[in-house]
């Protein structure tokens, strides 16, 4: 273990910075980095190359090669570059290649070289040419920020929403800013810039210059500064080989370094760890690193080759044509555990384990000491922690073993830290292969999430080790294995050289009926390639036929969308479906549509009767539908026609219809109601008073009721109406009128079709017991008793129902028997019934 | 009286984390439209959102004044207007008709539409169609289940009715779905299922595809309620024409039920003021009462308040720590008792006022001929007078219907003649009605095979009216016995009576109408699931013309609890009345079920008769 801290360098009296190689890279660079424009995405993403031929303003005629690598150097894109000069590259958070041009278009391509989309940055910046651009994340998204010819800013938070921001002007600026950076604060993105011996920052509204506290005097000119990975600090480097350090919102001073070299440095980056107090920042010449930091040495190093730094999270990467390395500081942990001569708990647990593997005693020595100090579960938790902080495999297992062995001597140490730092780690090893190359730290993958990297392996294609990550740490279906699946079948159909079949079944085959799949999306990306055939295949193996509507509808099957919406029972979407049809197809077509489609006809009905009300009529003149526009017709003639004319004409329309419907009575029946209407308009205008909308019934009783009997009977007659129903309107009527003679008369106008009993009941119903006990006498006998009892002769019932010897009409006048004036009553009839029952 | 549940009953689920859901969710919507704002209701959702959020619980969330959704302009002057509403396309046209207003005028204030339960794309078309599509902010109160009572789930939708059993319109099914998976996630899967009818059957495996799409959520939970049983109204029109003699139907059918609770005008509360009264679970006396058929109602609550008096009574002869006791803890339910005894003898005198006349029992006669199915020529012509006297066209048309349904149909002579009449006594647009009702095969003509018909048709031309009619006798003796007298058979509907049926001692669930007829509906309910499936009932579902209509879906696994397996809920598509209610109610007591009902809403004979009658506007 002696050299293991070899490549430890102290920086101060607290911190150790190390540097170590990621990969030893075997790319074919044609060109030199420094004559490239280089770009290289964080959490140890891909590094995209242009070599560019317009700064070196010579063969403008050559096509420079946009050549994307992975991490480790695998080549994974290279083509030609035909579109305008490019002034910079960078890489968005979803890992797309933003390539701003100097016209201000950005071009995005895809990690595999393949092209998006592209937007403009706006025509001031068309007009007056970029300068230079940065592309820089926030928590949005990642943007655009550019420097025009102008010397003005415009800039975009988040180009996945692109909105274009004309950052205000300062004041008196003649020639470009010797350097300026974007800053993140508050959720807002501004601009820092240094124009000589001044800083100014531009937000939104306005320009004010800044100065950083503490900063030494004599500065002329600021050659270059940093901002952290988290926005927080910020680092400037002045003419005179003097940096200074301190927070981004320019209001505190962290430290300042001299390093007395005045050649503006290439690269200057923030080096730190979250959660760490230390603060250095990586400073890069031709042929120089010098780590700085809070301390009055720096740490040098010596760059044998072109290199270019990537900030990181937790440190640096620096890449060039041999090599990848990582420079960051080290962890706690490790620093407890391996420093030299270390006393921590960590350390001893790791010396104690190594001994028990040499079968030496000294392992119980260790142990015990640790044991003593009551720091054993802190010893085991050191073991683990370092272990994730560990580039070798060889390393972390050893750190794990000792944690292992350490366990063992406690009770309840909960496993689950344990356990998943050694699913993490092997997940880490897994995707810092060399054929993968993605060079993830402990701490960056933890922030990127596990969601994330699966993405990104999915935006690598590299699908098999995506699935055996998920199953690996049994991520949920929906989340890990079929959303995988998903991306992979939406890659699949954009084969073109394998057939629509074989596509389709190797998808399904594949897929099954995995939850969280969505074939629509699937047939939707092959449709997106041009692929129809191949996207109704797949729509098939849809289960919600919801889902396949929207898609069909597009791919202008409309018909297939109708009945896939109707078996999907989502009347809305049947409705979509429709409307959709409405405007595609022509009128006749539309309705024989429809016509075979019963549910969605009857929705579309509904629709009309409340909306389109003639559009109503010609579907059911299409479909022949007579009777229901004969109904139509009918409630036309009610509802929307004021005029006598137009509501008759409606009727007759009306029962032309039912004629051809076969509905002889309804046809019948409207013509009465036409005959009617007119002739309630004559009585109108003869009569006076309102008949118009009465029915039959309602018009003769108010002739009766007028005193008009003679044009009652008359319309009686016309319209054939039952003796016995005019008979009980008379009855009403007259009744109502207290018109007791006519009603007399009435009565005896010859025998009653409906008998007296109701002439009784329309009496009492009226209080006149006198003129009901008249018609009472007239009752025939077997409602004899009923009548007498409602004009309440209760005696002289009790007698006819005993003469009857009717068993219920005996109850019935038992009921009604109340009080003292009728006992005698109740008596005979209690007599009468005993004397039946003897017989 | 009321009877008590069987010990073993099981405990019913608490239906009212719903209310809270509707409510927090409406106020979510509220918020969403920050300030003041005036807020248009419509008045069919006025009751049901009284039952969710009162005024003062709007007012809390800055809602100022309140307007009813009409056919007048509104003169509302706040700067934000929102309109709670049913997803009508005429609800539609008056937003568009007031943001259009506003337009003319120059003016620009917020609009903010809320559907519920659900918007439907027709909405939007038609707000597209006005031009105001881009004014107006449009979301969703997903409140499709009200708690009316501890047993009785409604979705207050009468439309649902008229739209899929008259138009043949889908649009509800999803809405019923939704709720039934709704009430899947918050108290656990349904272990088993059965049900019968087409839109059912719609419903069921929509709501089954929902459950698919989510599933994982409510796979682990443990069933709360063991069998679902649904259940569409055309399968039974008989029960819902029926009258109802059981009280809380009887109040239904007299004064209207709206929304769980009732206006009893002066004429019961013999004061000149109406009140509201509330008719729950939590009414002890009304809970008593309920499920009694009505013979027995005022005995009750005559015995009720004489208990009543000797509590009082009890005042006599207290010291006066005894007295303050009894002020303080006793007085004030007994007034409160005192209060809603008064309140049922004052609505049973006004049922008795009307019922109890020769009339009435002529009509119930008439009904339970109709279903036992003799002196078929006397009850049509009791229909026939019925009519010609102008009668209720309401009750006209639900006899008719009755005597339709019961005998497969009029014989083409009655069917003619009925009509005519009807047209004469109540108006010529009810051709439309008879339309409606033929369509939704609530009244239609025999049809001995059309070949007859025609034969009779040109018979009838050429003999007197009479012949025509006798021949009509003839002919319709040929044709097959109806369907209803079938299935009564099979399903033994009418009991057959040894001396008086007991109307104190219920014996069966005929005692919702007077011991004359079992409800089919509940019958079938019953059948399956004694049966657990509908094996064995293969006869009745075909003559119930529902061949394919009628399934089980029971799961094997038993992870259902024996208590939750004697819970039930029964889901009526096109509504159910109170009549079924209390016969389930009656059956779960009898052997230890507890019935859940869910409707889409509560209905009566004459609901369903105005959702199919053609009104002039």
């Amino acid at each position: 273990m002696d050299c293991y801290t070899a490549n430890w360098n102290p920086l101060g009296d607290s911190a150790f910075y190390r540097k170590y190689e990621l990969y030893s890279m075997d790319w074919d660079l044609k060109e030199e980095l420094r004559d490239c424009l280089v770009a290289a995405a964080p959490y140890g993403g891909p590094i995209a190359l242009l070599r560019n031929p317009w700064r070196k303003e010579k063969a403008a005629s050559v096509r420079p090669v946009l050549e994307i690598y992975s991490a480790s150097g695998l080549p994974l894109a290279s083509l030609l570059w035909k579109s305008g000069p490019v002034v910079s590259l960078g890489w968005s958070a979803e890992e797309e290649l933003l390539c701003v041009q100097e016209d201000g278009v950005v071009l995005v391509y895809g990690l595999h070289g393949d092209f998006r989309r592209h937007f403009s940055m706006g025509n001031e910046v068309l007009q007056n040419r970029v300068l230079d651009a940065r592309i820089f994340h926030t928590e949005f998204g990642s943007g655009v920020a550019i420097l025009t010819g102008a010397h003005r800013f415009t800039l975009s938070a988040n180009v996945g929403d692109l909105k274009l921001r004309r950052m205000p002007e300062v004041p008196g600026l003649q020639s470009a800013p010797s350097c300026w950076t974007t800053l993140c604060q508050d959720r807002v993105a501004h601009i820092l810039l240094a124009v000589g011996p001044d800083l100014y920052l531009l937000d939104h509204a306005a320009c004010s210059a800044v100065t950083p506290p503490g900063l030494a005097p004599g500065v002329s000119s600021f050659l270059q500064m940093a901002v952290s990975f988290t926005y927080r600090h910020l680092a400037l480097f002045t003419d005179t080989g003097y940096i200074w350090m301190g927070t981004a919102s320019l209001k505190e001073k962290l430290c300042e370094f001299n390093c007395n070299i005045r050649a503006p440095p290439k690269q200057m980056v923030w080096c730190s760890r979250p959660r760490s107090k230390e603060r250095a920042v990586v400073v890069a010449w031709e042929r120089r690193l010098m780590v700085v930091g809070d301390a009055p040495e720096s740490i040098q190093f010596v760059l044998d080759e072109d290199s270019y730094l990537v900030p990181e999270l937790d440190g640096v990467r620096i890449f060039s044509r041999s090599t990848h390395e990582f420079l960051h500081e080290v962890p706690v942990a490790s620093e407890e555990i391996f420093k030299i001569a270390s006393m921590a708990p960590g350390a001893l647990l790791l010396e104690a384990q190594k001994e028990y593997e040499k079968e030496s005693q000294k392992a119980d020595e260790y142990l015990r000491e640790i044991q003593e100090l009551g720091q054993l579960t802190q010893a085991v938790q050191q073991c683990i922690e370092a272990a994730g902080h560990e580039h070798r495999p060889d390393m972390q297992k050893s750190l794990l073993r000792a944690a292992s062995f350490g366990k063992c001597f406690l009770d309840r140490f909960p496993p689950d830290s344990f356990v998943r730092m050694c699913q993490d780690l092997r997940v880490l090893n897994a995707i810092r292969d060399y054929h993968i190359g993605i060079p993830l730290t402990y701490s960056q993958y933890k922030q990127l999430t596990i969601q994330v990297l699966l993405d990104r392996l999915v935006l690598r294609r590299l699908y098999p080790l995506a699935i055996q990550i998920c199953e690996y740490l049994r991520l949920p279906e929906v989340q890990g294995v079929s959303r995988i699946l998903a991306h992979w079948a939406c890659y699949k159909v954009q084969q073109k050289d394998v057939s629509d079949e074989d596509v389709a079944r190797a998808i399904n085959q594949k897929l099954g009926d995995t939850p969280g799949v969505s074939y629509s999306d699937i047939a939707a990306r092959a449709y997106g390639c041009g692929r129809t055939e191949l996207a109704i295949k797949l729509l098939e193996y849809e289960p919600r036929s919801g889902e396949q509507v929207p898609l069909l509808l597009k791919m202008k099957r409309s018909k297939l969308a109708l009945s896939k919406a109707i078996e999907s029972g989502d009347t809305d979407l049947v409705f979509t479906v429709l409307l959709h049809l409405k405007n595609e197809l022509n009128r006749g077509d539309f309705f024989m549509t429809l016509r075979n489609q019963p549910m969605a006809l009857s929705l579309y009905r509904q629709f009309c009767k409340h909306q389109e009300l003639e559009t109503l009529k010609d579907l059911y003149n299409q479909d022949d539908n007579h009777q229901e526009l004969g109904s139509f017709h009918i409630r036309a003639s009610y509802a929307a026609e004021e005029r006598i004319e137009g509501r008759v004409a409606a009727l007759q329309s009306a029962a032309d219809a039912f004629y051809k419907a076969k509905n002889e009575f309804a046809a019948k029946a409207t013509e009465d109601q036409m005959r009617l209407l007119r002739l309630q308009r004559r009585l109108e205008d003869e009569l006076g008073g309102r008949f118009v909308d009465l029915s039959l019934h309602d018009t003769v009783t108010t002739l009766v009721l007028g005193g008009h009997s003679k044009r009652a009977e008359q319309l009686a007659r016309d319209f054939r109406i039952p003796d016995k129903r005019l008979w009980w309107l008379k009855l009403t009527a007259l009744a109502d009128l207290e018109d007791w003679e006519e009603l007399e008369k009435f009565s005896k106008s010859k025998k009653s079709p409906i008998g007296y009993l109701p002439f009784v009941e329309i009496c009492m119903k009226q209080h006149n017991k006198y003129e009901a006990k008249k018609y009472a006498s007239r009752v025939g006998p077997e409602q004899k008793v009923k009548a007498l009892l409602l004009v309440g002769d209760v005696a002289q019932a009790a007698d006819v129902a005993i003469e009857h010897r009717n068993e219920a009409e005996l109850t019935l006048v038992l009921s009604h028997c109340t009080g003292a004036t009728d006992a005698a009553t109740a008596d005979k009839i209690q007599r009468a019934r005993a004397q039946a029952q003897k017989k | 009286m009321a009877f008590p549940h069987r010990p073993d009953a099981p405990e019913l689920p608490d239906f009212s984390m719903l209310k809270r859901l509707a409510r927090d969710q409406l106020i979510y919507l509220l918020e969403q439209l920050p300030g003041k704002k005036d807020l248009f209701i419509e008045a069919d959702l006025m009751s049901p959102l009284d039952r969710i959020a009162n005024v003062s619980i709007l007012k809390q969330h800055e809602v100022d004044k309140l307007y009813k959704v009409e056919n007048k302009p509104a003169v509302s002057s706040s700067e934000q207007l929102c309109f709670l509403v049913r997803p009508r396309i005429k609800n539609m046209r008056y937003v568009a008709s007031l943001v259009n207003a506003d337009k003319l005028a120059g003016r620009t204030r917020k609009y903010k539409v809320i559907f519920s339960p659900q918007k439907f794309h027709a909405c939007e078309m038609v707000l597209e169609e006005e031009g105001v599509y881009g004014d107006v902010s449009c979301d969703e109160w997903a409140f499709s289940l009200l708690p009316l009572d501890v047993d009785l789930l409604s979705m207050e939708l009468p439309e649902f009715f008229r739209d899929y059993f008259l138009e043949g319109d889908q649009r509800w099914i999803n809405t019923v779905a939704q709720a039934l998976h709704l009430l899947s996630t918050l108290y656990g899967p349904f272990p088993n299922c059965y049900g019968i009818g087409r839109c059912t059957k719609m419903s069921y495996e929509l709501w089954r595809k929902l459950e698919e799409e989510e599933d994982g959520e409510t796979k682990g939970r443990r069933p709360e309620i063991g069998h679902v049983f649904l259940l569409d109204r055309d399968v039974d029109f008989v029960t819902a024409l029926c009258s109802q003699v059981v009280y809380e139907g009887l109040v239904d059918d007299t004064f209207r039920v709206k929304c769980g609770s009732v206006d009893f005008g002066p004429e019961v509360t013999s004061s000149d003021r109406s009140l509201k009264v509330l008719l729950n679970a939590e009414d002890k006396v009304f809970n008593e009462i309920r499920n009694e058929h009505f013979s027995n109602v005022f005995g009750f609550l005559s015995q009720k308040a004489r208990n009543l008096q000797a509590q009082y009574d009890r005042r006599r002869g207290m010291d006066i720590k005894q007295m303050k006791n009894f002020v303080s803890q006793e007085l004030k339910g007994l007034k409160q008792e005192h209060r809603l005894l008064s309140v049922h003898i004052g609505a049973c005198e006004s049922i008795m006022k009307k019922k109890t006349k020769q009339d009435f029992q002529e009509l119930i006669k008439t009904e339970h001929a109709l279903l036992e199915g003799f002196n078929i020529r006397e009850s049509t012509s009791y229909i026939e007078e019925h009519i010609d006297r102008q009668g209720s066209p309401i009750e006209s048309l639900r006899l008719m219907c009755l005597l339709s349904i019961t005998e497969n149909g009029l014989i083409p002579k009655d069917y003619r003649s009925l009509k005519t009449q009807y047209l004469q006594s109540y108006g010529p647009e009810h051709l439309l009605t008879f339309s409606n009702l033929r369509r939704a095969g609530l009244l239609t003509e025999q049809a001995p095979g059309d070949t007859l018909t025609a034969v009779e048709s040109k018979v009838s031309k050429l003999v007197t009216d009479k012949a025509a009619g006798k021949i009509t006798d003839a002919f319709s003796s040929l044709a097959k016995r109806s369907n209803f007298r079938a299935i009564s058979k099979k399903l033994n509907l009418i009991p057959r009576v040894d001396g008086e049926y007991d109307l104190k001692v219920p014996r069966d669930m005929a005692y919702v109408f007077s011991g004359a007829y079992v409800p089919l509906s509940c019958r079938l309910i019953e059948q399956v699931l004694e049966r657990r499936s509908w094996q064995g009932l293969d006869e009745v579902v075909r003559l119930l013309n529902c061949n394919e209509l009628a399934f089980t879906d029971v799961t094997k696994e038993d992870k259902a609890s024996s208590e939750s397996l004697r819970l039930i809920m029964v889901v009526f598509l096109g509504g159910c009345t109170f009549s079924e209610i209390s016969a389930l109610r009656f059956l779960g007591r009898e052997k230890g079920y507890r019935f859940i009902f869910l409707t889409t809403a509560v209905t009566n004979s004459a609901r369903l008769m105005e959702a199919m009658s053609e009104v002039k506007a």
